[in-house]
């Protein structure tokens, strides 16, 4: 008798598993039962909730009403103040890269984006002629380069984003002084691509590119040093002259909201001062005043300059940013 | 037909168009985004023949060509959006359209605006369009638009029935 039942519950497995015989009985049991597990359920929740709710019966409605009021109002003050500081945290971003690198900015708020069936990598901001916006100037945000502008109208602008297709830019690595290739857009959720200009250049996996914008002769749309990304692998030659990575890009280009368009060129440049900060050693403040016990002796060290920081400017021109904020 | 017949439309199709620049392109949705502008054009072509559906089409695209922040030749998605339009008024149903006949006609339509606008994108060199960033486009737009359609082309097609409610035809 078991090794019939065995057999017949081996049987049930298989056919279960190789096949769909059993769906019917299945639906079959459905139908019959899960009505009548239905009403039961029904029967038995509101028991076992009266049980259990018959120690605080009287204050339950007061209190239900007034945490719901409360939950309401939390929220929606959470939710204001959540934007809010989303929003200034981007704009404090902006400021802090727009005056570390001497960029005169124009702060804007992406309004609309291009894409859909077109491919167009764009956005549309709510700033434009009126503001001092041109064509084909750099347009940046907290993280690094977003784009340039293509169109200005009067008080809108369409930016190409930096990760379309037809975007390119002349970057360098952050410890070459010289142009090293092109950066282009790889098109949307797809990482940048690097081709290098010189062929006996190898990039390294992990460098930081910047752009290498000429303020020169001013011919490249781009102003120079905004940070572009990393590159995450190089391509092996296959037969062709030079390097080609691809490139990570440090702006979220489905992120952005708050950017700022550079109307202004930094006069001094300085070399990698708006890369976000690499791992480097805490800069230790070494006290060089000698104390002299015999003043106006003749032998005596002129008292000494406070030792020049590296890295950032702490007297940067006050006027670098002129953010007029949506 | 009167100018008075398309401007209705026409209005519904710039609404449509703002929408989808301000808010669908908005969406972090991965893949693509569904396309507002050639569901309404279906809509309409849907109920009101291929004429009509042709015109609107045009327009549209036009529309989308250049409303900012489109950067690309203008006349492409005109021209994908007038063959859709057309071919969706083909299968003109002044009733009422059969729900799997509209899944059928947004999900080849779609699919249609796709191939043509990327062909076309294709011939004029365009360096976004590759074969790959094709399939992306064509599998988002095709599925979004699809089952979104429920919520766009009934609607705007009970609507443009409304906007005509004598037919010139039986």
């Amino acid at each position: 008798m078991l090794t019939v039942l065995l057999l017949a519950a081996f049987s049930l497995i298989t056919l279960d598993y190789r096949s769909s015989a059993l769906s019917g009985v299945r639906s079959a049991a459905s139908t019959i039962f899960g009505p009548i597990e239905d009403v039961v359920s029904d029967v038995t929740h509101p028991i076992g909730s009266f049980f259990s709710s018959l120690g605080h019966l009287g204050s339950y409605k007061h209190q239900n009403e007034a945490l719901q009021k409360q939950i309401a109002q939390l929220q929606s003050q959470l939710h204001l103040t959540a934007l809010e500081r989303a929003e200034l945290a981007q704009d404090q971003k902006l400021l802090k890269i727009a005056s570390i690198g001497q960029y005169r900015v124009v702060a804007a708020r992406v309004t609309a984006y291009g894409g859909g069936l077109g491919t167009d990598q764009t956005a549309m901001i709510d700033r434009g002629s009126v503001n001092g916006i041109k064509v084909n100037e750099t347009v940046i945000n907290g993280d690094g380069l977003v784009g340039r502008t293509v169109t200005v109208g009067r008080t809108t602008s369409t930016i190409l984003l930096a990760d379309d297709p037809t975007f390119g830019v002349g970057a360098r690595t952050a410890a070459k002084q010289l142009e090293l290739g092109v950066v282009s857009g790889g098109g949307r959720a797809q990482p940048m691509s690097l081709s290098l200009l010189d062929t006996k250049d190898r990039p390294t996996v992990g460098e930081s590119l910047v752009t290498a914008g000429d303020t020169a002769n001013g011919d490249s749309p781009f102003v120079p040093e905004v940070p572009i990304g990393k590159i995450t692998t190089v391509n092996p030659l296959n037969g062709a002259l030079a390097y080609t990575a691809t490139v990570q890009p440090f702006v979220d280009f489905t992120a952005i909201d708050i950017v700022g368009v550079v109307v202004h060129a930094p006069k001094v440049i300085k070399h990698d001062s708006v890369l976000p900060a690499p791992p480097k050693p805490i800069p230790t403040v070494t006290v060089t005043a000698t104390v002299t016990a015999t003043p106006g002796g003749p032998g005596s060290p002129p008292p000494s300059s406070p030792p020049a920081s590296g890295g950032t400017d702490a007297t940067s021109p006050a006027r670098s940013s002129t953010s007029s904020s949506p | 037909m009167t100018a008075r017949r398309i401007g209705y439309r026409v209005v519904i199709i710039i609404i449509a168009a703002i929408l989808q620049v301000v808010v669908v392109n908005r969406l972090p949705l991965p893949g693509g985004h569904p396309d507002l502008v050639v569901l309404v054009i279906i809509a309409m072509a849907l109920a009101s023949g291929a004429q009509i559906g042709a015109i609107l089409g045009f327009c549209g695209g036009f529309l989308a060509d250049v409303l900012p922040p489109a950067a690309h030749i203008a006349g492409r998605l005109a021209l994908a959006y007038t063959i859709v339009g057309y071919g969706a008024g083909l299968l003109e149903d002044p009733e009422e359209t059969s729900v799997l006949t509209t899944i059928l006609v947004v999900a080849s339509g779609s699919a249609g605006a796709v191939l043509v606008y990327s062909g076309v994108g294709g011939l004029l060199g365009d360096a976004r369009i590759t074969a790959s960033s094709t399939i992306h486009s064509l599998v988002a737009t095709v599925v979004y638009d699809v089952v979104l359609s429920p919520f766009v082309v009934s609607p705007v097609s009970a609507l443009a029935r409304r906007l005509e409610p004598i037919r010139p035809r039986s």
